[in-house]
């Protein structure tokens, strides 16, 4: 959906790194330096970044501002 | 017990501790997993909330969230006054209310407003949701201080590791110097120095072997001191490492005294 507030494994926070990532290997950088520089030493934390596909953008197309009560 | 501090870093330390057993050194890194204190969001009053994401979500995102923790002015909720109902001792209350005008906007954990201007979030820059126009997301938070074996999310570490100390030797006599170790170190810890073979950043070893294996037997062995340890402590941001190593020594020696009184209250 959105990226993970923590790494799985380990537990360390990786959803305020990833942004910058994000916009960092979309200019064309490597992401393995990206990765380094934001310091995320351990492939649990790297693959949290590298693996995550942002779902939340597809759903937005379909987002409404009602209130909608529960089924 | 002697302590050396090899790198201090804002969110990790890294030491050394020699003369201590491998009992004490894993009761040190159990004590910071599992109890010792740190504050997160542990009840989430959702007013609103017309957002993609359920309330469920959002509620778990933002327990999540490491919180600044202060260890002094809190309790925690089973040891307070008010028995573990929620007073000012130990809770905290943070507010969020969040609608966008005409365009997306990404809710961040920064728009999280404190009761408590010292419990804040460690990070502003999580993002907890996303909003549409005139999509509305109103919360009531409420923080308190837990304990790992509670809850993972109230572990003030990340990561709490150790390892032994390596202590890397070359037999020389039996080296020709093929490098075939210094292509295959994977922390680069070997190096061909003119006609002899020597190290580097010994402590970076992760006494993998590959670099015995690669060579004739008995030409380079990797063994570690005897009671000797390296920890790596990663804080996630609630708690500084500093106090989380002293705050840990505090808890496992009252833990160790009240093993001890009930002991000896047996005889
Ligand atoms: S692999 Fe063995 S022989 Fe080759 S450089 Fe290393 S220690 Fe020397
Ligand atoms: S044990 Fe592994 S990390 Fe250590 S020197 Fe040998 S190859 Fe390198
Ligand atoms: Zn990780
Ligand atoms: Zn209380």
């Amino acid at each position: 959906m959105i990226i993970p507030v923590r790494c799985f494994t380990c537990g360390k926070v990786v959803a305020d790194k990833y942004e910058q990532f994000k916009s960092e290997v979309q200019q064309g950088e490597d992401p393995a330096a990206v990765l380094d520089r934001l310091g995320l030493q351990r492939y649990c934390c790297r693959r949290m970044l590298l693996a995550h596909i942002d779902i939340i953008d597809s759903f937005m197309a379909f987002a409404t501002s009602d209130v909608v009560e529960g089924v | 017990m002697e302590i050396t501090i090899i790198n201090k870093q804002d969110d990790s330390i890294h030491f050394l501790v020699e003369d201590v057993d491998v009992a004490f050194a894993n009761a040190i890194r159990r004590t910071m997993l599992t109890k010792l204190p740190a504050m997160a969001i542990d009840e989430v009053l959702i007013l609103e909330n017309t957002s993609v994401m359920y309330d469920e979500m959002i509620a778990q995102r933002l327990g999540l969230i490491p919180i600044v923790t202060d260890l002094d002015s809190y309790n925690l909720p089973q040891d307070c006054e008010c028995e573990g109902k929620g007073c000012s001792l130990c809770q905290c209350t943070l507010t969020l209310e969040v609608e966008p005008e005409d365009e997306e906007v990404v809710v961040y954990s920064r728009s999280l407003t404190s009761q408590d201007p010292k419990i804040v979030p460690a990070s502003g820059n999580i993002p907890i949701t996303k909003l549409a126009p005139h999509q509305r997301l109103i919360i009531e938070a409420y923080a308190r201080l837990g304990t790992g074996a509670e809850n993972a999310k109230f572990q003030p570490v990340a990561t709490v590791a150790y390892k032994y100390v390596p202590v890397i030797s070359v037999d020389k006599s039996k080296c020709n110097l093929c490098e075939e170790c210094v292509k295959i170190c994977p922390k680069n810890i070997m190096k061909v120095d003119g006609s002899t073979l020597s190290t580097q950043n010994t402590l970076d070893c992760s006494l993998c072997e590959a670099c015995v294996d690669v060579c004739e037997p008995g030409a380079i062995t990797i063994d570690s001191k005897k009671n000797a340890f390296l920890f790596k402590v990663e804080s996630t941001g609630s708690l500084s490492p500093e106090t989380i190593v002293s705050k840990t020594a505090e808890i496992l020696k009252t833990r160790i005294q009240a093993a001890l009184d009930y002991a000896n209250s047996l005889r």
